[in-house]
């Protein structure tokens, strides 16, 4: 009796660890709020993902706190944008990481950007251009069209390091490859009135997404990437805006719109504050809202 | 009854174990329009094994990262026969680079100027193989290294916000820090309330620059450190870091000095303007306790504090203030004021203007104003926070 009593508290407490294991969810660690929402898309229940950057805050110059070294210490999977955006936080935070796994190379480490047809890659690199990303443009998943490709590398990981869910994996991949095809024809449609309309931008980061929708980004705020507006471009651009009567300056969250708003009043413009990641205000909660804000935003301007 | 108890549990554990295991699956009955099909199809042609080392995408060569960053001053000085300075104060040659899955190595060579013999002077300042791959997530460097003593001294000229170290620094290291050859073990420190702290051991023996406080020695006495960081995120725009730092080794007198060091650093940054605004407040204080006979003990500090706003994006201000004794001499003792004003047109060239005014005890005030320019090109790693 003694001893029955002994194997049914054994097997409960091992069917307790056996659940236990069934149920412990892997750690994810992004880099961007996008990427943390495509994650969370493709796994589902089984991953917890901590985004670094906030959606509002400029993903060039991230400050690599050491409390984000903590979260990176115990993740099962690191994703990042790749392209050397993340340049000037993502190595020292790697390096004081202690954690093999998601080391470049280890098993939980993904590079969003494997796969994606790249814009602008330079044939030369200057850095009397300014800010130039020596692999092309890093901000591809402003395409919906490439958050496709995003969640297939991030799929890529998810099977690698628990092969067990596979077939969740792939389902949740589907459904997000369905509903990006079908949201991409609505987004496309709404803007397709406006096609080849001129615009302004404030910094070089929406090729992918002036591509996408048919937009023609004539010239930045920026004199050169990463170097802040001068009076004599905001006079050049107000010249061009006057001269090719482009009404439209695109901002980002994390630019003050003093410059936007300056070239605006001059050339009888008007400034649209597009979000460029998940989490740019409190109604994006996930990718698609991303594209929908975007996009509803770009058509109300333009109508 | 006892077996068919067993086999009651064992069944109940094998469904429990299927249960876990479908919980997580959903239900994909609502994918099977046939939209959905046809792209199950495609994705079944187009998707690739994955493989267990997906190259991520890399520069196609093997070369280390190499960066060369100058710093020029011009100087003037209130006393002194060359009251007027122009030179070259430091070129710093840096090559960093993976060795290999386990480890990761940093050579920085300086290259500097005596003013006072005028001639250049070559120096390895850090030579470092650091381990990746420690059990109980530990990581380890060992080399030529500037020691995590405080939170001033193991930065390089280049990253200052001022341009010179506290006079703290200075007095009792070296006007470029203090540098150590040894071991440094480092890990991070589980604690109740989660935040992040990290435990740094080192120990080996003081470099062979100049130091005031320590030596090399003659005998098998050797410098330990130690370094405990405490971090704490206040709010999403604002941080506060505490460290606690002790070391001892021996010192000229062929006795020891232990030093110990309280660093306060508090910075604020908003998260969505954080290129725009940001404020740093530091403030750092140590005690030197010399032992220069058998019988004596000599109790001097040094410590500074100083405040930095950014103005504007390119455009910040600062102000600091240093006491500093010296190292085994009470009598001796400098107070200086600081104010700075940088300009950064880009991340790889620094503008400062810095006046300082110095009250010494042991000579006449001086006033100073120096303008520096720092440039890089090249692959430069980034600093820790």
């Amino acid at each position: 009796m003694k001893n029955s009593r002994s194997t049914i508290l054994f097997l409960a407490l091992l069917s307790l660890f056996m659940f236990s294991i069934g149920m412990c969810q892997i750690k994810v660690v992004t880099t961007l709020t996008d990427l943390k929402s495509i994650t969370e898309l493709i796994g589902g229940d089984r991953v917890d993902v901590f985004a670094i950057a906030t959606g509002y805050q400029n993903p060039h110059f991230v400050d690599p706190k050491p409390s984000y070294i903590l979260k990176l210490s115990r993740a099962d999977m690191f994703v990042t944008v790749g392209l050397d955006l993340e340049i000037g936080w993502v190595p020292p935070l790697l390096n004081s990481a202690r954690n093999a796994k998601i080391q470049k190379g280890g098993e939980g480490y993904t590079d969003a950007s494997l796969n994606i047809p790249l814009l602008q890659v330079p044939a030369s690199v200057n850095r009397g251009e300014g800010d130039i990303h020596i692999y092309g443009n890093p901000h591809y998943w402003l395409d919906p069209m490439n958050g496709k490709i995003i969640a297939q590398n991030i799929f890529n990981t998810l099977v690698r390091i628990d092969p067990e869910h596979r077939e969740l994996y792939e389902a949740n991949l589907r459904r997000f490859v369905g509903t990006i095809d079908t949201k991409v024809k609505e987004w496309t449609e709404k803007v397709a009135p406006f096609r080849n309309t001129k615009v302004i931008a404030y910094h070089n980061e929406w090729p992918y997404f002036e591509q996408r929708f048919g937009l023609h980004i004539m010239d930045f705020l920026e004199p050169k990437p990463g170097i802040p507006p001068t009076p004599s471009q905001l006079a050049k651009v107000i010249e061009e805006m006057k001269r090719e009567n482009i009404k439209i300056i695109i901002n980002s969250p994390y630019f003050t719109t003093e410059d936007a708003s300056l070239v605006a009043r001059n050339a009888g413009g008007k400034v649209v504050t597009l979000a460029t990641s998940v989490g740019a205000n409190q109604n994006i909660k996930n990718y698609f809202d991303l594209f929908d804000y975007d996009v509803a935003q770009i058509v109300s301007a333009l109508q | 009854m006892d077996h068919s108890v067993k086999n009651l549990l064992v069944a109940s554990l094998i469904s429990f174990c299927s249960i876990a295991t479908s919980s997580a699956q959903q239900d994909s009955t609502d994918v099977d329009s046939l939209l959905v099909k046809q792209l199950e199809q495609q994705m079944l042609s187009s998707t690739p094994a994955p493989s267990p080392h997906a190259a991520p995408r890399s520069a196609p060569t093997a070369n280390p990262d190499i960066s060369a960053i100058g710093d020029f001053r011009s100087s003037y000085t209130s006393i002194g026969k060359r009251k007027v300075e122009t030179y070259l104060n430091e070129l710093e040659l840096q090559v960093a680079s993976v060795v290999d899955p386990y480890a990761r190595a940093e050579f920085l060579f300086s290259f500097g100027k005596d003013l006072n013999t005028g001639e250049l002077g070559i120096e390895l300042e850090v030579a470092t193989l650091t381990s990746t791959f420690l059990p109980y997530q530990l990581q380890a460097t060992l080399g030529k290294f500037k020691p995590q003593f405080g939170k001033i001294n193991i930065l390089h000229p280049h990253y200052f916000s001022f341009v010179d170290f506290p006079r703290m620094i200075n007095n009792f290291f070296d006007s470029e820090g203090m540098f150590m050859e040894g071991v440094s073990v480092s890990g991070l420190v589980p604690n109740p309330y989660d935040f992040y702290q990290e435990l740094v051991v080192e120990v080996g023996r003081v470099g062979s620059e100049p130091n005031a406080s320590l030596v090399q020695g003659e005998t098998n006495r050797l410098l330990y450190m130690g370094h405990l960081k405490n971090f704490f995120d206040l709010t999403e725009n604002a941080t506060l870091e505490i460290g606690l730092s002790a070391l001892t080794g021996p010192n000229k007198y062929a006795f020891s000095t232990t030093i110990a060091d309280l660093d306060v650093t508090y910075k604020w940054k908003p998260v969505q303007f954080n290129t725009f605004r940001s404020f740093t407040w530091q403030t750092e204080a140590l005690l030197c306790k010399t032992k220069p006979n058998s019988n004596e003990n000599v109790q001097t500090y040094g410590a500074y504090s100083f405040a930095e706003y950014q103005i504007a994006k390119r455009t910040f201000v600062g102000a600091r203030y240093d006491y500093s004794a010296f190292p085994g001499d009470k009598s001796l003792e400098d107070r200086t004021t600081s104010l700075l004003l940088r300009f950064q047109p880009t991340e790889f060239q620094i503008l400062a203007l810095e006046y300082q005014h110095a009250n010494r005890s042991y000579g006449a005030d001086v006033n100073q104003v120096v303008f520096r320019v720092i440039f890089g090109i090249g692959t430069h790693a980034a600093h820790a926070y």
